[in-house]
């Protein structure tokens, strides 16, 4: 059974080059499987800087990795043929976070959403590219005789954003990469963003890759999830498992300082030290989060941890678990 | 406990070429010394411009329409620009939207900091600035190490931090922080907010705080004012609002709030935000509302105190 999209050990190093000698590792020896039979949602979470978004350039065949490879149908990508390589530019899909931001305020909506299409259905006549087009507002909920030939400031961030999901599904996708969708929209907004996010998942058998730092949605919208910290994966698996019963004391640190909407439960009591996140190109020795870990042991700094499978469907890279075995791949979809 | 600013009808328009932007129309609220008032609402309906008016910080075109902004019942609207400068920072100090970035990338934060004192205290003697300013950073949980470097040097929260600590430099009767936090991590974001209400603290100061995330607003405010098209909509105690939001708008917002129980449940408020060049008759959320009457759509309904302490505009009250 070959996965649909599967990274393998991806490491990315960024600036070791002739005239930088400061280097940053931003992303770790991460792995993560999407299955072709089964859709799924799979959250990356984590800090700023933590790598995710270098994962997903990674995932999406934008950035190459330092090492280790990104198969897709169980051929690596950087030796996919022409063909494949067109058909894996459309079945991947990235919606970013306000991407009419690098558009040009003068292109309307039609322009957004026909660039593609001319592309990669260059044969579509007149009438076929506006059913397309409306097919995908649609599915998104926007009403086409609202929102196409408008302009992106005619629109509110929540119809941009999902525009953009739209123009992802214009092209019949099988993985949507989304990088923080969400993170600049009011609390309403964000809601009708992820339930169209959700439909499309459930409508079109869409897998979806949900990265963000909030790992309240992360819960909602997952099955699976992959935390990052540092450009290490520190815990993975079941998203229920990695919230609910944290195991990896940098998550659960994160899961105890969500800001809840209830004044009644204040901000978890946990002690943390002061010390703020250093700047990236840390030591490379031994855990990345030592210094910050309440629990942290000798061993801890002379090696990076491996991820230790603790339970069936969730594995976490901290030595507090080293009698659990070492986990074979990164958990999967 | 007396008020120690009392903003009343506020209103603000920006003058575009397709007419006014009814930005700010006709708010209302006042602040108790110590208090913490969380200010929300869609992204759009005028919480920034309220804060930049109280400060008098708008740039064109925006221009203030009327209203009254009473620090300690002074008019700040009233003050001549002289006046008005020397207020800021010293009585009413605002950590800004983006605030990190706003820290000047060639100076270093020591130089930064001074500057502000410099302004409103007259040259110091170097070494008592020095001893200010290492004060003022451990006030905020830094090295104070961090006086010798640049921007560039610090992480976001550590900037964020710099930016608190010159916002209370000057011990001022009022602190506005515009979204402090919004592009730090949760872990970060909490450390941040608890320096912040400690220095708010000890200085005895009240606060405002603008912003989304209603997670961040329940542990934080004592009081929050929720604002639509330009209005405030629902002004209450933080329990009461989350427990019984009376507006409707306060309602959905409340309902919409994502959290770790329900999974693949999403309540977004239908409809689109309004435009405000043109906002709609009546009540402006009328078209959005699921519990419109007829009056909604042509009376606009008066923001007043239905309850001890709750405050709304909405014609079901
Ligand atoms: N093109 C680049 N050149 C050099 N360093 C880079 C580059 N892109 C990313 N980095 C560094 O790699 C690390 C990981 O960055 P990345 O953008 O993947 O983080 P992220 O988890 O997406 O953060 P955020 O939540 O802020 O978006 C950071 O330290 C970043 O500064
Ligand atoms: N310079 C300007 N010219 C015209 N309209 C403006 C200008 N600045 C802001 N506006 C409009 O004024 C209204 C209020 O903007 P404001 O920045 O106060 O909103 P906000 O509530 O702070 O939103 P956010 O949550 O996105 O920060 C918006 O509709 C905005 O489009
Ligand atoms: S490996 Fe050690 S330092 Fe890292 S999280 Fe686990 S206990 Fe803490
Ligand atoms: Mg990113
Ligand atoms: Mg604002």
């Amino acid at each position: 059974m070959t996965a649909l999209l599967e990274a393998r050990n991806v490491s990315k190093t960024f600036g070791a080059g002739l005239f930088n000698k400061k280097h940053t590792v931003a992303l770790q020896s991460a792995s993560l499987t999407l299955s072709d039979e089964r859709p799924s949602i799979t959250a990356i979470a984590g800090e700023s800087g933590s790598g995710k978004t270098t994962l997903a350039r990674i995932l999406l065949g934008i950035t190459q990795p330092t090492s280790g490879d990104i198969l897709y149908k169980g051929q690596a990508l950087s030796k996919l043929d022409r063909a494949t390589w067109k058909t894996f530019r459309r079945e991947v899909q990235a919606v970013f976070q306000d991407p009419f931001e690098v558009y040009n305020p003068f292109y309307n909506v039609d322009h957004v959403l026909t660039t593609p299409i001319s592309k990669f259905y260059p044969n579509a006549g007149h009438a076929e590219t506006r059913q397309i087009m409306e097919d995908a507002l649609r599915s998104v909920g926007l009403r086409p005789e609202e929102t196409l030939g408008r302009y992106p400031h005619q629109l509110s961030g929540g119809q941009r954003q999902r525009i953009m999901v739209a123009r992802a599904l214009l092209l019949k996708p099988r993985i949507i990469v989304a990088d923080e969708p969400v993170s600049m929209v009011d609390a309403s907004l964000r809601a009708t963003i992820l339930e169209s996010l959700l439909n499309v998942h459930k409508q079109f058998n869409i897998s979806l890759i949900y990265i963000t730092h909030d790992l309240t949605t992360a819960y909602q919208l997952s099955e699976n999830i992959m935390m990052m910290y540092q450009g290490a994966v520190v815990e993975t698996g079941d998203v229920d498992l990695v919230i609910k019963q944290s195991q990896h004391p940098y998550t659960q640190l994160l899961v105890d300082s969500i800001p809840l909407p209830n004044p009644k439960l204040q901000w978890g009591q946990r002690d943390f030290t002061q010390r703020t996140q250093s700047n990236g190109a840390g030591p490379n020795l031994g855990c990345r989060f030592a210094d910050r870990c309440p629990h942290v042991m000798s061993i801890c700094r002379e090696k990076l941890p491996p991820l230790y499978q603790t339970d069936e469907r969730r594995s976490v890279a901290c030595y507090l678990y080293k009698d659990a075995p070492v986990a074979e791949v990164a958990v999967a979809a | 406990m007396t008020d120690v600013l009392r903003v009343q009808d506020l209103r603000v328009h920006y003058h575009t070429p397709s007419g006014p932007v009814r930005a700010v129309e006709g708010v209302t609220f006042s602040l108790k010394k110590g208090e913490r008032l969380g200010l929300v609402g869609e992204s759009g309906s005028g919480k920034s411009t309220t804060v930049l008016a109280l400060l008098r910080m708008l740039k064109d075109p925006a221009k203030i329409e009327g209203g009254q902004v009473l620090l300690d019942d002074v008019d700040l609207l009233t003050l001549s620009d002289a006046e008005m400068r020397a207020a800021r920072f010293a009585r009413i100090a605002l950590i800004p939207q983006g605030a990190m970035n706003s820290l000047n990338p060639v100076m270093r934060i020591k130089n930064q900091l001074g500057d502000t004192i410099k302004y409103h205290n007259g040259n110091l003697g170097r070494s008592e600035m020095t001893a200010k300013i290492q004060k003022l950073l451990e006030s905020v949980g830094l090295d104070k190490g961090v006086a010798d470097m640049y921007p560039h040097e610090l992480s976001g929260g550590m900037k964020q931090r710099v930016c608190i600590a010159m916002g209370i430099s000057l011990q001022p009767a009022v602190i506005l922080a515009d979204e402090p936090t919004s592009a730090l991590d949760v872990v970060v974001q909490r450390q941040v907010m608890e320096t912040l209400g400690k220095a708010q603290e000890e200085i005895g100061a009240s606060l405002i705080l603008v912003g989304h995330d209603m997670g961040l607003m329940a542990q934080f405010v004592h009081k929050i004012g929720v604002m639509y098209a330009g209005k405030l909509v629902e002004v209450g105690p933080v329990n009461d609002i989350f427990e019984e939001p009376l507006h409707p708008y306060t309602q959905l917002l409340i309902a919409s709030l994502p959290s770790l129980e329900g999974k693949g449940v999403f309540k977004g408020i239908p409809g689109i935000t309004p435009s405000l060049l043109n906002p709609p008759p009546g009540c402006a959320f009328h078209p959005r509302c699921p519990k419109v009457m007829d009056q909604c759509k042509v009376k606009a309904p008066v923001f007043q105190e239905v309850r001890p302490g709750r405050w709304v505009s909405c014609h079901l009250y």
